[in-house]
């Protein structure tokens, strides 16, 4: 085992969408659903037209397929060696996750997802093969208009370089996912995912 | 004789059990018709002398050797035997003499030293029997014993069966008191006869025998005085056997290793004649250390438990040992991991305290108990300085201490003084933490002692009211406040677990009584002390309010603590919830909500909602803080709760409203935890009272409508300041469910309060959104209220007059009629009968004032709503002044009609309040599956086929017949009958198939209205109802999903089909099998026609809200959509849909782009599923 004693994260402290808004949660919110419901009877505030704008463009933003969920989609993903997710050995980070959504008006056009990953220690061993599960889950999950970009964070491993540049040489992704005890290793690493 | 000789040859003879029964019975008849003469019983002795002859004349080596001749000899021989041990079973017990007693016991006992081979299982069932009879005599049974003894190698050489019944001889006697006394006479204390069977018996494995020879080994140490030596040798005999365990066997016997563990128990714990070797014994296996498995632990533990419980004489059996045992024990705890041999341990620690304190009849000498508790105390006070071993002391100590109430008042203030001590200078958070703990747990334990004061011996209580309190009075102040102040200043997330417990240690401290010299029990601390831990825990609660948003760093699970806490405190000291909710009041008044931030609201949402919890989610207890006051009303939290949200309503006055938005929500907050408090106080009673006093109570003869108009209108406030006196609400004990009944009627008040406020207030305060809220609280209070309550009340005809003096009925404005609601809501139908005369409220309700069109659809859904009830909740039946149901036959036609009508009217769009309204009124009658429905289905057929556009608009709210609603659950009392969808559906949408599916050389332009219909009623049925018309279904479904989604009317029908796709899928795959192609490729198309650009630039006269309503149904059409592609491959079978997985792969990881994330997220599962199907 390359790193035997690694940093873990608590499930908590992972960024989530949820975390942007804690609810109310103790005993006395027993009864919030009944007594604060806002049903049908009451006045229908959603057709005052008063705040004007354009409400389907925001709507889409709120929507739009963003760093958070590209983070929620690989943070699943489990470590080869721990029986951990790579959220929580925090070889996958929020930060370090950039989308570029495709042009507006055109969203079927290109868009590009680059992921660095930062291996617990600079020289574990296993960083290709977890660049590889990485790619593989984003390649299995994203529209094919996404371009997916998977590299290791420059000076967080001895050969940062050369893992990136295995890594975005498509010939040897394919290669690499012909090999049946490769292929098998990464399906063990998805299993946790979900979608 | 001879008859006795020939029944022994047949008995010999025969081998089966029914027969020689029969003989011995026989036998033992005649014997009996003789009275047992000498010559009878000696012809019958004699009848098995052939057998006799042989091997009593015979030597030892034909004994010993059995060759082939003698083992018949043998057989023949036991069976001889047999049948006269047959035949004295059969026997009556009294016929026998002692004499003939005697000669027999000799004639078996002498098989124990001659005929080890067939004369022992009759002999020993012959001297069982024997040992019954009337004329046996003690010196028998101690003939009995040493013939048998005499077996004595041999004797595990015998059958296990012939053993079980020899331990059974053996236990049968020496249980037998005359033996007992025989016994001791003749051996005296050396007892040379139990060294005799623990020779005979040393070598036992079997575990049936076990269990009978460890119950004689128990009989002879508790009921024997047998010497030390022959102790000692009892001792090894049977602790060789500890620890015990039990080989599975393929064949069970009833015996468990449970069993067996228990029986060697039972022989350590019978005497404490065995103490000097037991505890030695015990603890040195339990020293081995890591060769001792936690199973045996236990069993060892147990064991000690066992043996300290049951041994007599505690100061010599018990006292010599208890250092040993504590010196071995302790460490079990101090380094134990494992919970089993922990919870072992601290039992046995406990046994000993209770013990050494005596029992409920004799207390012993007191110092017996404090030498105990000073060694165990000794070596904790080491250890609570020491962090890593704190929490173990403190369990131990703790354990000791609050076992019996005497080792509480002896030591109970060293123990707080020592952890005080601790505490001013703590080690570390961890360590302060864990003393808090032990502090916390032996305030609770004091609180159980005090509870349970009276079930010990008398002196425990008197013990209890001279218990010094100096120790527990500083507790507050100088520990819990100080470590507060300390750790409060800067709150960090690693102090909130010291915090926490500090909190839940205060609501133990408010809570703790003392006991009075008259033996009542009152708190502790003074009302002074108890106000001071309120205001502290109402500090930590009322943080949100007054601090900024960037100052409030308090973690919400410590105000969760806090409010946990203060609930506690306030159900003893009832004082508190008045000081916490005047502070409360005093904050929320400070401030002016009208323009207040989302910190604020959230805030004040968070403080009223706890206001109502901590005061009604408990009953509290009727105990006076000290003799002068007088004891608190259970009700009364809920009545302060209740005057303190209605002065503070409105929080934001009329003036300041503007739009019914943002600036009413402080107000619905106030409304809505009003509500939540009448909610958890129903359910603190439902968990404080049996439901069956909570249904009695819930019945009242008095009309209290009646007797609220002779209340003032304040008169919950004066409650509340205690300046009206209600008898009723007085001198009820916290146990009354009478508490129940004066909750409904004073709820019933405050519903009558809240409405009449409403029909006078500013109608700016009294939005439809509160308006609502109060109406569901009439719903909830009303609901409550038995159906001989509701009528003697006359509450069916306040939902009209809604509690005012004049009718409101004839103003239909929206806010009244939400009132109605409310009320009908809560109402059982036979407390609505009155409405229902002919021509009365209910019919011109229905037909009159619900009529009408062009309303907004929250005005429409209230109306509606008031329809669906009223025709609901018809009783019926002979005794009512319409039995026949005239009224809702009336009703029901009008609606018919006017719906009818709308076809053929010049107005020329859907007119949808109209069919609203008439479904719902319709729905009612329909869920009681009234004949008077069938009258007007014709009708709805009729209007729905018909070419006006209401025709389409009927089609598509038919679903609103069947649809599940609030107001048809049982706890608002409707009547549903159980198969009313099936018997909807086919009344209405089966006849409709022929239509809605014509001939392809006949199209009908009616078809989609009736597809539409169709659809409607089906989506909201379960699918059981339409399993029989699937084939119909699925081509309907297909049509429709085929139909462009440019079209408004096809994108209405959408969602109801695809929710039926999914339903079908998902219950009944295979029928859509054949027609796979054809779905999924109008999947494909609706998945496109529904994306967001698919439908054009929004039309010019559409507002924002409505271009939202349709993309929000787009987007669920396409989740809907992605959904049932997503079941198929689950559902399918792999080879139907192989032609089709590329395309659909392509068409999914184009989805997996979708411009809304929930349904990416279905696309993805879609995705993932159909790449299995290659």
């Amino acid at each position: 085992m390359d790193n035997a004693n690694p940093t873990i994260l608590n499930v908590s402290q992972l960024p989530s969408r949820a975390q942007k808004r804690a609810p109310r949660a103790g005993p006395d919110s027993k009864y919030d659903a009944i007594v604060l419901s806002h049903p049908a009877w009451a006045d229908d505030l959603s057709d005052s037209d008063e705040f004007g704008g354009d409400e389907s463009e925001d709507y889409v933003s709120e929507n739009s397929l963003d760093e958070q969920e590209i983070y929620d989609l690989i943070s699943t993903v489990m470590d080869p060696e721990h029986p951990h997710t790579l959220g929580e050995l925090n070889v996958v980070r929020l930060p370090d996750i950039h989308v570029t959504p495709p042009r507006p008006g055109s969203p079927r056009g290109l868009a590009t997802v680059l992921v660095e990953l930062t291996p617990t220690i600079n020289h574990c061993s296993l960083a290709t093969i977890i660049g590889l599960a990485v790619r593989v889950r984003l390649e299995r999950v994203l529209p094919p208009n996404y371009r997916v970009d998977v590299r290791i964070k420059d000076g967080s491993h001895a050969q940062d370089g050369e893992v990136s540049k295995q890594l975005s040489d498509k010939e040897r992704v394919a290669a690499a996912l012909e090999n049946n005890t490769l292929a098998g290793m990464i399906d063990n690493m998805l299993k946790t995912c979900t979608v | 004789m001879a008859n006795f000789r020939d029944w022994a040859l047949q008995y010999v003879l025969s081998d089966e059990d029914a027969f020689q029964h029969s003989i011995a019975e026989k036998a033992a008849r005649e014997i009996e018709s003789t009275s047992a003469n000498r010559a009878t019983v000696g012809n019958w002795a004699a009848s098995v002398q052939p057998w006799m002859s042989s091997s009593l004349a015979g030597d030892d080596d034909r004994m010993d050797d059995g060759d082939d001749g003698s083992s018949g000899d043998i057989i023949a021989r036991a069976k001889a035997l047999g049948f006269l041990a047959g035949t004295l079973e059969a026997l009556d017990k009294n016929i026998l003499r002692t004499d003939q007693l005697t000669f027999l016991v000799g004639f078996f006992g002498a098989m124990f030293s001659y005929d080890h081979k067939a004369g022992i299982t009759a002999s020993t069932k012959a001297l069982r029997r024997i040992s019954t009879m009337k004329g046996f005599k003690p010196d028998m049974g101690v003939k009995m014993i040493e013939d048998v003894s005499k077996l004595k190698e041999d004797f595990r050489l015998q059958a296990v069966a012939t053993r079980l019944e020899i331990y059974e001889l053996f236990l049968s006697l020496i249980q037998n008191q005359a033996v007992n006394s025989e016994l001791q006479h003749k051996y005296g204390a050396s007892s040379g006869f139990v060294v005799d069977l623990l020779q005979l018996c040393q070598h036992e494995r079997d575990p049936r025998n076990l269990m009978i020879w460890f119950k004689i080994i128990a009989t002879l140490l508790s009921d024997y005085a047998v010497s030390p030596e022959v102790t000692e040798e009892t001792f090894k005999a049977f602790s060789a056997y500890f620890p015990i365990s039990l080989r599975a066997s393929a064949t069970p016997i009833g015996i468990t290793a449970d069993d067996l563990k228990a029986a060697v128990r039972d022989c350590f714990a019978s005497s404490q004649r065995v103490a000097s070797h037991a505890f030695p014994f015990l603890l040195q296996k339990l020293d081995q250390g890591d060769a001792v498995t936690v199973a045996v632990k236990v069993d060892i533990l147990r064991t000690i438990k066992a043996c300290v419980e049951r041994y007599e004489s505690p100061q010599t059996s018990i006292v010599p040992y208890t250092e040993k045992i504590w010196n071995s024990l302790k460490y079990e705890v101090r380094n134990g991991e494992v919970k089993e041999t922990i919870d072992a341990t601290l039992d046995v620690l406990r046994a000993i305290a209770n013990k050494l304190d005596g029992s409920r009849n004799q207390k012993l000498p007191i110092e017996l108990l404090k030498n105990y508790i000073d060694v165990v105390f000794k070596d904790c006070r080491v250890d609570l300085a020491n962090p890593t071993y704190t929490k173990q002391a403190g369990v131990l100590v703790m354990t000791v201490i609050t076992s019996n109430i005497r080792g509480y008042v002896l030591e109970s203030a060293a123990l707080t003084d020592c952890v005080r001590q601790n505490l001013r200078q703590p080690k570390s958070p961890s360590h302060t933490k864990d003393l808090l703990l032990i502090l916390n747990s032996f305030l609770k334990s004091r609180s159980e002692l005090v509870a349970n004061r009276k079930k010990g011996h008398p002196d425990d209580e008197e013990q209890l009211k001279s218990e010094s309190r100096d120790h527990l009075d500083a507790l507050f102040h100088d520990t819990y406040l100080k470590i507060w102040t300390a750790n409060s200043a800067e709150p960090e997330s690693e102090n909130f677990e010291t915090l926490k417990h500090i909190l839940q240690g205060l609501a133990l401290l408010a809570n703790q009584k003392v006991v009075q010299q008259d033996g009542s029990a009152s708190l502790l601390h003074s009302g002074a002390a108890c106000s001071e831990i309120c205001a502290l825990l109402s500090q930590v609660l009322l943080k949100g309010l007054t601090l900024s948003s960037n100052d409030n760093v308090t973690s919400s699970s410590l105000e969760e603590e806090a409010q946990l806490a203060l609930r506690a405190v306030v159900m003893t000291y009832a004082s508190g919830y008045g000081e916490f909710s005047r502070k409360a009041k005093a904050e929320i008044q400070k401030r002016d909500w009208a323009n207040a931030s989302e910190y604020s609201l959230e805030a004040l949402k968070s403080l009223v909602f706890r206001l109502a919890f901590v005061g009604c989610s408990e009953i509290p207890s009727d105990l006076a803080v000290d003799a002068i006051s007088k004891s608190p009303s259970p009700l009364q939290h809920f009545i302060t709760l209740t005057a303190t949200l209605l002065d503070l309503f409105p929080l934001v006055p009329a003036s300041s409203i503007t739009s019914p938005t943002k600036e009413s929500l402080p107000n619905s907050y106030i409304v809505a935890a009003l509500h939540a408090g009448l909610l958890f106080f129903k359910d603190a009673c439902i968990s404080k009272y049996p439901s069956e006093a909570l249904v009695s109570h819930s019945k009242c003869d008095a009309n209290w409508i009646d007797e609220f108009s002779a209340l003032p209108q304040n008169w919950i406030q004066l409650l509340y300041a205690s300046e009206a006196a209600d008898s009723a609400i007085e001198s009820k004990g916290e146990d009354s469910p009478e508490v129940y009944r004066q909750f409904l009627r004073l709820s019933l008040f405050l519903t009558r309060h809240l409405y009449r406020a409403v029909s006078v207030g500013p109608n700016a305060v009294w939005n439809d959104r509160i308006v609502g809220q109060v109406a569901n609280i009439a719903a909830l209070v009303i609901r409550n209220l038995s159906e001989q309550v509701q009528i003697t009340c006359g509450l069916a005809r306040e939902a009209f007059n809604l509690f005012t003096e004049s009718s409101t009925a004839s103003s239909p404005k929206h806010t009244s009629e939400l009132l109605t609601r409310g009320v009908l809501e809560g109402l059982w139908p036979g407390a609505m009968a009155e409405l229902y005369h002919p021509g009365g409220i209910a019919e011109t309700f229905l037909c009159q004032h619900l009529d009408s069109e062009g309303l907004p659809p929250h005005k429409c859904t209230t109306r509606a709503s008031i329809g669906l009830i009223l025709t609901n909740k018809y009783k019926g039946g002979p005794s009512t002044s319409d039995p026949e149901g005239l009224v809702i036959k009336q009703v029901l036609t009008f609606w018919g009609e006017k719906l009818q009508g709308a076809s053929t009217s010049d107005v020329t769009r859907p007119l949808d309040t109209l069919n609203t309204i008439a479904m719902h009124v319709l729905a009612g009658a329909v869920a009681r599956q009234d004949k008077h429905v069938l009258d007007v289905v014709p009708t709805l057929k009729a209007s729905l086929a018909s070419d006006h556009p209401n025709g389409s608009a009927v089609a598509h709210s038919l679903g609103i017949l069947v649809r599940d609603s609030d107001l048809l659950s049982p706890e608002n009392h409707a009547v549903v009958r159980r198969f009313y969808k099936q018997w909807t559906y086919s009344q209405l949408a089966k006849p409709l198939y022929e239509f809605a599916l014509p001939a392809v050389d006949k199209p009908s332009p009616a078809a989609a209205k009736y597809r539409a219909a169709i659809l409607s009623i089906v989506s909201n049925c379960a699918f059981g109802v339409y399993e029989a018309d699937l084939e119909p279904l699925v081509r309907l479904l297909i049509i429709t999903l085929g139909a462009p989604t440019t079209d408004p009317g096809n994108r209405e029908h959408l969602a109801p089909a695809l929710e039926i796709m999914v339903e079908i899928l998902t219950n009944e795959p295979d029928a859509l099998k054949s027609h796979i192609k054809a779905i999924i490729d109008s999947a494909m198309a609706v998945y496109d026609g529904c994306l967001p650009g698919s439908q054009g630039k929004p039309a010019a006269g559409e507002t924002r809200a409505a271009v939202a309503r349709r993309n929000a149904a787009l987007t669920a059409s396409r989740k809907l959509v992605l959904q049932a592609l997503a079941a198929m491959p689950k559902k399918l079978e792999e080879s139907v849909l192989v032609p089709f997985s590329l395309p659909l792969q392509r068409m999914l990881g184009l989805a997996c782009g979708d411009p809304v994330r929930e349904v990416r997220q279905v696309a993805r599962v879609a995705r993932e599923n159909w790449v299995k199907i290659a």
